[in-house]
C-alpha cells in the first residue's frame, strides 16, 4: 500500500507543489478581504472622506475575489482531481492484486466483503485525500495565516486573548473525534451485517419462497434494521457535538474581543476599522474549524479503510508470475507426477499422498473417486493453482516450475466442475474476453461440444447474453458451453474436471466421442463419478482419501475386483452380474 | 420526476409531524440567535464605541457580551436538538424504507429478480437508503434553516434599510441563473455516475466469484483491460463532476465580495451627508456574508440533493413495480393436499415466445411418484418452476386436487408442496438453523427428518453434529451432502406433496446410493414428482414422463416403456 502511495506521489507530486503555491495565494488574498473592508470602514469614518479612496479599496476587494476565485478554483481542482485519480488507480492495482491471488484466497473470503473493499474502502481514502485533505490545507493555512494578520496588522494581545478557548476546542476535537469513530464502527458493522443478510437472502430467495418464508425473513431482518437505526442515532448523538461545542468555544472567544476590543478602540489603541476587521477575521477562522469536525469524520474512515487495504496488498501469492525458464514456450503434453505430496495451507492432513503417475502424450487418463478424495487438487495442481516443491510434477520432463504461468494455462484447456459463466454474451463466453477467433472457429468448437443446436435455437443466437443477468441455461447446457471454451484453445492437454455430470448419458457419449476427435494426438484427464465418461480412457486410476489405490485400464480393473468394481457394480447392477457369471 | 422523487420523499415525513414540527421551531430559534448576533454588535458599535452613550445597568458593553454569549449557547443548544431529532425522524424514514424495499424484494417474483441483479438489489437497500437519509439529516433541516435564513435576513434588511436591501439581492438572479445553467449538467452527469459504480460493482462481483477461471484462462490482462476501460470512464465522469462543483462555490463567494462593493459604493453619498448610519452599513456588510452562508450551503449540498435524488429515484422505481409483487395471501385456504396433479395444455417461455414448454398435460394421482425424464433442457426443471408458481405459465391450467392453483392462496400452495432444488442453496448458520429455517420445529423432529432422510452419517461426521456451523453457502458441503440436508429440510416441513430436483454433478457413488435411498424413504405416502437424471431412480415409479424439446414424447412405468416405448428404451439402454 505504501509502495502504491509512493507510485502515485511521485507520478502526481508535482501537481501537489502546484497546489500548495496556489492554496496560499488563495488563503492570503482570502485574508486581505477582511482588512479591505476594515479599511474602507476606517476610510468611511473620516468626516469628508475621498471617495476615490473607497472605490480604490472597493476595487481592491473585486480584484482579490477574483484572482481568489481563480486560484481557488485551480488547487481544489488538482486535489480533488488527484483523489479522483488516485481511486481509479488504487481500485485498478487492487484488482490486479486480486487477480494474482491463489485460489485458496478466495476460499475464505466472501464475495461481498472483497466488494467492500473495491468500493467503499477505496471511496473513503479518497475522500481523506479529495475533500478531508482540501479541507484540513485550508483550514491550517487559513488559521495560520489569519492568526498571523490579526496579531501583526491588529493587536496581538487582543489575538492572544481571544483565542484562549482553541486549546480548550483541540482537546474536544480529539475527545469527540475518537468517540465518534468508536460509534461509527459499529455503524460500520452494522451497515455490513446489513448487505451480507440481503446478499445471502437475495442468493437463497428461491428457498425462501418456496417454504414461504417471507415474512419471518422480514422479521429477522428488521432486527439488523433496527439495529443500524440505534447506531446511526447514537453516533449522530456525538457527531452533532462537535460543532455545536466549537460554537460554544468561539462565543467565548467572541465575547473577550467584545470586552477587551471595545476597551482598547475607547482608549484609542486600536481602531474601530481594526475592531471590525478583527471581528471579521474570527468569523473567517470558524470556518475552518468548524470543518476540521468534518475532517476529523473523514480522515477516521480513511484510516480505517486504509488499514484494512493495506491488509489486503501485504496478502501475497505464493505462486509467482512469469519466471521460469523462457525457453519454454511449448507444451507437448506428457505428464508426469513423481511421488508427488501435498497439503494445503492450514491443514494438518495432507490431500494427496505419493501420488505416482505417467501419462504419455496422446493418451487419456481418467480419475474416479469419492468427494473429497483430492481429485480436483491434482488437476489444480497442474495448472498451478497451487505450487508445489521441485521434483514431483513434470511436463514434458521439465519440472513444472520451469514453466512460466502464461506457457502453462495456455496449453491447458480445462472445465470446470462449477459451470460459472460470465455475463456475456455467448460468443463472448466462447471466447473469453480475447477476439481472435473466427466465428467458424467459434461455431465448430460449439457443434463439437454439442451445444450448437440450442444457441441457433436462441432468438439471439451467439449474441444471446449469458451469466447472471442472461437467459436460463440448464446445468448441461452451461456445462457444455464452458466444454466449448475450453477445446476452441485447441490445447494439448485437456481437462475435464467432473464436466459431463449434468449432461445425460446419451450427449455424454457424443460428447465423449468427438473428445477422441479433439484429442487427437493430445493428452486429456477426464474426472468423473459416472463410470461410463471415463471407461474409455487409456489408463484409470480410482483415488481415496489422498491416494491412488487402483490403477489400470477399465477391464484390468473390473478383473481386479476391487474399489473400482464396487463402484461399477453399484452403477451398473445387471451387467456387474453378467460379468461375475462369466468368470465364474 | 425529480420532483416526484422529493414530493414522496417529504410525504414519507407525515408519521413524524410533531417532531418536525419541534425542528422547524427550533431551527427558527437558532436563526432569530443568529439574527440577534449582528444586532448585538450593532448597538455596541454605534452606540458605545462610535456614539460614546454611557453604560449604565443593562445597557453596556458588558451586558452585551454577556447577552452575546447567551445567544451563543441557546443557538448551539437548539441546534444540537434539532439535529439529533431531525437525525431520529430520518433514520426513522430509512428504516421503514428498507423495510418496506426488504419486504418488497422478498416478493418479487423469480423472473423479476432475475432482471435486477444481486448487485443492484443489494445496493438499493444499503447505499441508496442512505443517501436518503443523508437528504433527510443533512438536506433536509439545513435547506429549511438556510431559506428561513435567507428569508430572515431578507426581512431585517429591508427593516433596516430598503434601498441598501434592494442592493443587497442584487446578485439573486444571477445565482438563479448560474444554478439553473448547472444543475441539468450536474443531475445527469450524477446518473451517469451511480451507474458506472455499479457496473463496476458488477464486474468486481462477477470477477471475484470467477477468478479461478480467470487464472486458469490466463486473461488477467484481458479483464485488466476490460476493467480499466470501466474504471477510465467512471474517471472521466466524476472528474468532470468535480470541474462543475469547482466552479460553482467560488462563483457564488466572488458574488458576495462584489454585492459588499456595490453596497458601500452606493451608501458614500448617504454617509457623507450624514443621512445613513455607518453601524447600519456595517450590519448590512455582515448581513450580506450571512446572506451568502446559506446560499452557499446550499450550493454545497447541492451534490447530496441531486445523489439522493438519483437514489430516491432508484428506491421508488423498484418499489412502484407493486401490480407485479406475489400475493401470498388472498385465495383459497387448504390445510393440506390430497395429491393429485394435472397439467393441461400448458405452454411456458421465459422470454417472448422461445417455448419452453409446449402443449403439456399429464396427471399424477394422490400418493403415486412420478418421474421426468429427458435431455438437459428439455423442459423438466421448468415444470418444478410452475408447480409452485415460481413462474405462471403463458397458456393452460395447472389442477391441484382438481383446482386450478391460481385459485388456491399462494402461502398455503407453497407450505404444501416441498421443492428441493438441483442446486441447494444452505444458509450460514448451522444444521439445525438450515433444516428448521425459521419454523418451530423441535430438535428431536429434526433428529427424525435427518434420519429419515439417510443424514445420519453425514451428521455423524460432523465434530458437533446438528450443531455444526455452515458456511457462506454451505460451501464446505459437497453437492451430494447438501442435497441430503435439503431432503432433511423438505420433509420437517411435512409437505403434502414433494418435488426433487435430483442432483446430479459432482456426487461420488456412496453419497448417491444414500441420496436414492433417501428419495425411497421420503416419497412414501406423499404425492412425488421426481426429475431424474439417473434411471435407477426411477424404476419405481408409477409414471415416467419422458420429455423432449418441451413436449412429452412418452408415458408409462418402466416396464411398460421398455416393452413398447422408444425413446425411454433407448436411453436405458445407453446407460
Amino acid at each position: 500500500m505504501k509502495e502504491k502511495f509512493e507510485v502515485f506521489i511521485k507520478k502526481y507530486g508535482f501537481s501537489y507543489l502546484v497546489v500548495i503555491i496556489f492554496l496560499i495565494s488563495n488563503i492570503y488574498l482570502n485574508s486581505l478581504a477582511p482588512r479591505i473592508i476594515g479599511n474602507t470602514f476606517d476610510a468611511l469614518e473620516v468626516d469628508g472622506f475621498n471617495k476615490d479612496t473607497i472605490l480604490y479599496y472597493l476595487g481592491m476587494l473585486i480584484l482579490v475575489s477574483i484572482i481568489g476565485f481563480i486560484t481557488r478554483f485551480i488547487w481544489r481542482y488538482l486535489i480533488m482531481g488527484n483523489s479522483r485519480k488516485l481511486e481509479c488507480y488504487l481500485r485498478e492495482e487492487l484488482f490486479k492484486h486480486l487477480q494474482t491471488l491463489p485460489v485458496e484466497f478466495y476460499q475464505e473470503r466472501k464475495t461481498g466483503d472483497l466488494l467492500a473493499y473495491g468500493i467503499n474502502d477505496i471511496s473513503a481514502v479518497r475522500m481523506t485525500f479529495g475533500p478531508g485533505l482540501a479541507n484540513i490545507t485550508n483550514s491550517i493555512g487559513m488559521s495560520i495565516i489569519v492568526v498571523l494578520s490579526m496579531s501583526q496588522a491588529i493587536h496581538p494581545k487582543l489575538t492572544l486573548y481571544s483565542l484562549v478557548p482553541v486549546p480548550v476546542i483541540i482537546y474536544l476535537m480529539i475527545k469527540i473525534g475518537s468517540l465518534i469513530r468508536r460509534r461509527f464502527t459499529i455503524v460500520q458493522e452494522n451497515f455490513a451485517a446489513i448487505s451480507d443478510r440481503v446478499q445471502e437472502n437475495i442468493s437463497g430467495i428461491r428457498v425462501i419462497k418456496a417454504y414461504v418464508q417471507e415474512k419471518e425473513e422480514v422479521e429477522k431482518f428488521q432486527i439488523l434494521n433496527d439495529n443500524m437505526r440505534e447506531s446511526n442515532i447514537k453516533m449522530v448523538r456525538a457527531s452533532s457535538l462537535l460543532t455545536p461545542m466549537m460554537e460554544l468555544c468561539f462565543g467565548f472567544s467572541f465575547m473577550i474581543s467584545l470586552l477587551y476590543g471595545s476597551s482598547l478602540v475607547k482608549s484609542n489603541i486600536i481602531s474601530l476599522g481594526d475592531f471590525i476587521a478583527f471581528n471579521g477575521y474570527l468569523t473567517m477562522i470558524i470556518r475552518p474549524i468548524r470543518s476540521i469536525g468534518r475532517v476529523i469524520n473523514i480522515s477516521q474512515r480513511g484510516m480505517a479503510s486504509y488499514k484494512r487495504l493495506d491488509n489486503i496488498f501485504k496478502v501475497k501469492s505464493d505462486i509467482v508470475h512469469n519466471t521460469g525458464d523462457p525457453n519454454l514456450i511449448d507444451i507437448h503434453g506428457d505428464i508426469e507426477f513423481r511421488d508427488l505430496t501435498f497439503k494445503y495451507k492450514n491443514a494438518e492432513e495432507p490431500v494427496l499422498k505419493n501420488i505416482n503417475l505417467k501419462i504419455e502424450r496422446g493418451k487419456t487418463l481418467g480419475i474416479i473417486g469419492d468427494t473429497g478424495s483430492g481429485k480436483t487438487t491434482l488437476v489444480d495442481i497442474l495448472l498451478r493453482l497451487y505450487n508445489v516443491d521441485e521434483g514431483m510434477v513434470f511436463i514434458d520432463g521439465r519440472d513444472i516450475n520451469d514453466y512460466s504461468l502464461s506457457v502453462l494455462r495456455e496449453n491447458i484447456g480445462y472445465v470446470p466442475q462449477d459451470n460459472f459463466l460470465f455475463s456475456a454474451s455467448i460468443k463472448d463466453s466462447i471466447n473469453f474476453s480475447r477476439d481472435i477467433y473466427s466465428d467458424e472457429e467459434i461455431e465448430e468448437a460449439t457443434k463439437l461440444s454439442l451445444i450448437y443446436d440450442n444457441i441457433v435455437n436462441f432468438t439471439h443466437g451467439f449474441d444471446t447474453i449469458v451469466g447472471e443477468r442472461g437467459v436460463n441455461l440448464s446445468g448441461g447446457q452451461k456445462q457444455r458451453l464452458s466444454i466449448a471454451r475450453a477445446i476452441i484453445k485447441q490445447p494439448n492437454i485437456l481437462i475435464f474436471d467432473d464436466a459431463l455430470s449434468a449432461v445425460d448419458t446419451k450427449t455424454e457419449d457424443k460428447i465423449l466421442d468427438h473428445f477422441k476427435e479433439i484429442m487427437n494426438g493430445n493428452t486429456g484427464i477426464i474426472i468423473a463419478h459416472r463410470i461410463s465418461s471415463i471407461k474409455d480412457a487409456d489408463e484409470i486410476a480410482v483415488m481415496n482419501h489422498g491416494q491412488i489405490i487402483e490403477k489400470g485400464n477399465h477391464e484390468e480393473l473390473l478383473e481386479r475386483r476391487g474399489h473400482y468394481f464396487k463402484i461399477f457394480k453399484d452403477q451398473y447392477k445387471e451387467e456387474a452380474e453378467k460379468v461375475e457369471n462369466e468368470k465364474s | 420526476m425529480k420532483n416526484h422523487s422529493i414530493v414522496r420523499l417529504i410525504k414519507l415525513i407525515s408519521p413524524y409531524k410533531v417532531l418536525v414540527l419541534i425542528t422547524a421551531v427550533l431551527v427558527l430559534l437558532a436563526n432569530a440567535a443568529e439574527i440577534v448576533k449582528p444586532i448585538i454588535l450593532k448597538v455596541v458599535i454605534d452606540d458605545f464605541l462610535i456614539g460614546n452613550n454611557p453604560e449604565s445597568g443593562l445597557y453596556s458593553i458588558k451586558a452585551m457580551s454577556i447577552l452575546y454569549m447567551l445567544v451563543i449557547f441557546l443557538n448551539s443548544l437548539f441546534t444540537y436538538a434539532q439535529a439529533n431529532i431531525m437525525n431520529y425522524v430520518g433514520q426513522g424514514i430509512v428504516n421503514d424504507l428498507r423495510k418496506k424495499l426488504f419486504s418488497h424484494i422478498q416478493h418479487l417474483p423469480l423472473s423479476y429478480l432475475q432482471k435486477y441483479s444481486t448487485g443492484r438489489l443489494i445496493t438499493r437497500a444499503t447505499n441508496d437508503a442512505e443517501a436518503v437519509n443523508e437528504m433527510f439529516t443533512d438536506v433536509f433541516v439545513s435547506l429549511f434553516k438556510d431559506i428561513v435564513l435567507i428569508i430572515g435576513i431578507v426581512f431585517v434588511m429591508f427593516q433596516l434599510d430598503t434601498n441598501l436591501a434592494l442592493i443587497g439581492l442584487v446578485a439573486v438572479p444571477f445565482i438563479a441563473l448560474v444554478t439553473y445553467f448547472f444543475r441539468k449538467t450536474i443531475r445527469e452527469n450524477f446518473q451517469v455516475v451511480k451507474s458506472l459504480i455499479g457496473q463496476i460493482n458488477g464486474f468486481l462481483a462477477e470477477n471475484i466469484s470467477g477468478m479461478k477461471l480467470v487464472q486458469v484462462f490466463n486473461r488477467e490482462l484481458e479483464k485488466q483491460r476490460e476493467f480499466e476501460e470501466l474504471n477510465d470512464k467512471y474517471n472521466e465522469a466524476t472528474i468532470f463532476q468535480i470541474k462543475l462543483s469547482s466552479v460553482l462555490r467560488p462563483i457564488i463567494e466572488i458574488l458576495q465580495n462584489i454585492t459588499i462593493a456595490i453596497l458601500i459604493w452606493y451608501s458614500m453619498d448617504s454617509i457623507l451627508d450624514y443621512s445613513l448610519e455607518l453601524g447600519v452599513v456595517y450590519a448590512f456588510t455582515n448581513y450580506i456574508k450571512q446572506f451568502f452562508a446559506p446560499i452557499n450551503d446550499l450550493a454545497e449540498s447541492y451534490n447530496t440533493i441531486q445523489s439522493a435524488t438519483v437514489s430516491a429515484d432508484r428506491i421508488f422505481e423498484l418499489l412502484d413495480e407493486e401490480e407485479v409483487l406475489e400475493d401470498l395471501d388472498t385465495g383459497m385456504e387448504v390445510e393440506g393436499f390430497k395429491g393429485s396433479i394435472e397439467f393441461k395444455n400448458v405452454w411456458f417461455a421465459y422470454n417472448d415466445e422461445d417455448w419452453i414448454l409446449k402443449d403439456i398435460s399429464f396427471r399424477i394421482n394422490p400418493g403415486e411418484t412420478a418421474a421426468f425424464v429427458g435431455a438437459t433442457g428439455a423442459g423438466k426443471t421448468t415444470i418444478i418452476n410452475l408447480i409452485t408458481r415460481f413462474y405462471e405459465s403463458q397458456k393452460g391450467e395447472i389442477l391441484i386436487d382438481g383446482i386450478n392453483i391460481k385459485e388456491y392462496k399462494l402461502h398455503d400452495l407453497r407450505k404444501n408442496v416441498a421443492v428441493v432444488l438441483q442446486d441447494v442453496f444452505l444458509f450460514s448458520g448451522d444444521i439445525k438453523s438450515n433444516i428448521r429455517l425459521n419454523s418451530h420445529i423441535s430438535d428431536e423432529e429434526i433428529e427424525k427428518v435427518i434420519d429419515l432422510s439417510y443424514s445420519r452419517d453425514l451428521i455423524n461426521e460432523l465434530p458437533k453434529g446438528i450443531d455444526e456451523p455452515v458456511r457462506e453457502r454451505g460451501s464446505t458441503f459437497s453437492t451430494g451432502q447438501r442435497q441430503l440436508l435439503s431432503f432433511a429440510r423438505a420433509i420437517a416441513h411435512h409437505p403434502s406433496i414433494l418435488v426433487l430436483d435430483e442432483a446430479t454433478a459432482n456426487i461420488d457413488t456412496k453419497t448417491e446410493l444414500l441420496i436414492q435411498k433417501s428419495i425411497d424413504s421420503i416419497s412414501k405416502d406423499r404425492t412425488t414428482l421426481i426429475i431424474a437424471h439417473r434411471l435407477s431412480t426411477i424404476r419405481q415409479a408409477d409414471t415416467i414422463i419422458f420429455l423432449d424439446k418441451g413436449k412429452i414424447m412418452e408415458v408409462g412405468n418402466h416396464d411398460e416403456l421398455i416393452e413398447n416405448g422408444s425413446y425411454y428404451k433407448e436411453l436405458y439402454e445407453a446407460q
